[in-house]
């Protein structure tokens, strides 16, 4: 059952991108023209996304390498599953555009430093890098975008607070 | 056709000086409770919420002038505020400064959704300060400073 179900829906999707062609193939490209342009909030929106995978692979990179951080850690990276989970929510590709390429997994290219110590200053430099960012977004998102950005900036800047020296459980 | 002043500018002036007065009338709150809350703590705990509260002030003062600015008047302070739990003591005082300092960063986001970029930024500074603030006060973060609960919006 489970076979037949997967098989119907790969159907749908075939389908579906058949479809657009089949027309353009009649029309010629000119009537089928540009795919709708992207709003600014999706370019926005996956810009966010990319930070927030990032600073998650960083968190599970640390947690991995030092696992005397959890109790630290662990509630700062859940908060960050939240924010990536808001932000995913409000991405609706149009259809038609070009797929985002998939992000890039979780745990590579992070270079986790060796103490606690210098662990948990490298997550609050990463944290202050992403609130900054977000900041910078502000100007290109719609209202309620931005107030949404501006809520996770805050939200990572008091992460960055926290992961203080002195504040951690090194 | 006569002209008419632009209503778009006209609209975005209006939305300004409302987020700025609920900007303002938080400020207001936070320092009358500030001083409620004050005056049950002691040590550092007592010279962190004297030096919040002064920077209430000052930003009280600053968006008063914004307003004023904007051709405005300024809300007033009341005499005195409806605190929502009676403050008797220090672990009190404590969860009403962070309780302050989330209502402050739910205003300040209002100013991110208008459409200048200025008092965007403004707004979302006025965010992560209160943010900063409430997660000194509480040890703890919160995911969406200013927002409410995730099923709302």
């Amino acid at each position: 059952m489970e076979q037949v179900g997967r098989v119907t829906r790969r159907g749908v999707l075939a389908a579906a991108v058949a479809l657009p062609l089949a027309a353009a193939g009649c029309q010629g490209l000119g009537v089928l023209g540009t795919p709708p342009r992207p709003r600014p909030d999706v370019a926005v929106l996956r810009a966010a996304i990319g930070g927030e995978t990032l600073l998650i692979g960083q968190y599970t990179a640390v947690l991995a390498a030092q696992p005397g951080l959890a109790s630290l850690l662990a509630p700062l990276l859940g908060q960050h599953r939240a924010h990536l989970g808001r932000l995913r929510a409000r991405l609706i590709v149009p259809p038609g555009a070009a797929t985002p390429s998939p992000s890039p997994s979780p745990r590579a290219h992070v270079q986790v430093p060796g103490s606690t110590a210098a662990a948990q200053a490298f997550l609050q430099q990463a944290e202050h890098s992403a609130a900054q960012s977000l900041l910078g977004r502000l100007p290109a998102a719609s209202p309620s975008l931005a107030q949404l950005l501006a809520s996770i900036a805050a939200s990572e800047a008091s992460h960055a607070l926290l992961l203080g020296p002195g504040r951690g459980a090194g | 056709m006569t002209a008419s002043p632009a209503p778009g500018a006209a609209r975005e002036r209006a939305a300004a000086i409302r987020a700025l007065q609920t900007a303002l009338a938080a400020e207001h709150t936070a320092v009358y409770g500030y001083a409620v809350a004050g005056a049950h703590l002691t040590g550092s705990r007592q010279k962190a919420a004297t030096r919040d509260w002064i920077a209430h002030q000052t930003a009280r003062d600053a968006l008063t002038a914004m307003v004023a600015a904007l051709g405005a008047q300024p809300v007033p302070a009341s005499a005195t505020y409806q605190l929502p739990f009676a403050v008797r003591g220090a672990q009190a005082a404590v969860a009403l400064l962070a309780l302050l300092e989330d209502g402050l960063a739910t205003a300040y986001l209002g100013l991110v959704a208008l459409t200048g970029d200025r008092l965007r930024l403004f707004g979302a500074q006025g965010v992560q300060t209160a943010a900063l603030r409430a997660t000194g006060w509480r040890g703890s973060t919160l995911a969406f400073p200013g927002l409410a609960a995730p099923a709302a919006r």
